[in-house]
């Protein structure tokens, strides 16, 4: 196989964040089936038609083709690890499929920090995020818990 | 002559709910393939070392090539049963998802994956009766360490 050009993501620590900060918005998109082809290939999963043809979709009386929720929301999930840093460990993630999103739609990821805290001896930063479209409607919200570094000590065991 | 279906009583959508509780399907076990691991990073763009080279992996303290958290639908869709033939309603809709996370996922691990249904209800809103389940997938090792639970809830109109 080629190899794959892989990017470490930056470490960041616990001490970089505060309670109220908004992460930085990121843009996906447009969405394109492919992006659903090749969900389905990574998860096997070809079952439900309307996910990848728009006739199929269309019959049953969709507005078009829809891509997966599951898609949508680990795409959120992996937006949240990279807002975190490289040594940051995800400990809870929750997502609900709101809305749809369809072919050629944009979806921006957003991300806040509701709560920064300490626990147990672990450093926890708790947070809200959310995909919205292209006309502002919020289809995929969530939230996420991370257990964080500390500065000037290694990552999370 | 067409035949008519009646859609149960409430008293009888009730107890069809309460019969799914408890575990679906068998535990099933699968391997956590190098490929599958590609497959869905690259799905995800998610293009963390960790996640292609073994090295990398180890740099960072891992046992091996480490699966991103997404790999979880693969399992679910392949290992797993989530359809359910309601006797009630029209049409069933993915609501929402919770995850937990645990041990990472290591390629060359064998993963067992236990499916119950968790809860499940009849709720009554403005559009109508409602069916609400929740199905809980446990992925544990094979060396007894639980890596992930995923909640799937749906719902039923």
């Amino acid at each position: 196989m080629l190899k794959v050009e892989t990017r470490e993501r930056p470490v960041r620590f616990f001490e970089d964040f505060h309670e109220g900060q908004e992460l930085p918005a990121v843009t996906r998109g447009p969405m394109m089936v492919g992006h659903q082809v090749r969900w389905a290939g990574a998860c096997d999963n070809y079952e439900s038609e309307f996910h990848h043809d728009e006739y199929v979709a269309k019959a049953q009386g969709l507005p078009g083709i829809l891509l997966s929720g599951p898609l949508m929301a680990s795409w959120l999930l992996t937006t949240v690890q990279d807002w975190m840093g490289r040594d940051a460990r995800l400990l809870r993630f929750s997502d609900q499929n709101r809305g749809s999103t369809m072919p050629r739609d944009l979806a921006h990821f957003h991300g806040t920090v509701k709560r920064a805290y300490e626990q147990d001896g672990k450093a926890l930063i708790e947070l809200e995020c959310a995909i919205t479209n292209q006309r502002g409607e919020v289809t995929t919200p969530g939230s996420a818990l991370v257990e964080m570094p500390r500065r000037g000590t290694g990552a999370p065991a | 002559m067409s035949a008519t279906m009646t859609e149960p009583t409430d008293a009888e959508a009730q107890a069809f709910l309460d019969s799914l509780i408890g575990p679906l399907g068998e535990e099933v076990q699968t391997p956590v393939e190098l490929g599958a691991v590609r497959r869905m990073a690259l799905c995800m763009e998610d293009l963390d070392p960790i996640h292609f080279d073994a090295a990398a992996a180890a740099a960072r303290g891992y046992r091996g090539i480490v699966a991103p958290w997404p790999l979880l639908w693969l399992y679910f869709f392949t290992c797993t049963i989530y359809e359910h033939d309601f006797p009630f309603g029209k049409a069933t809709v993915h609501g929402a998802d919770e995850y937990e996370f645990h041990e990472p996922m290591i390629v060359g691990d064998v993963i067992t994956v236990r499916t119950a249904m968790v809860e499940a209800k009849l709720k009554h809103g403005r559009s109508g009766r409602l069916g609400q389940v929740v199905s809980e997938r446990r992925f544990t090792n094979q060396r007894g360490e639980l890596c992930a639970v995923l909640r799937t809830i749906l719902f039923r109109r």
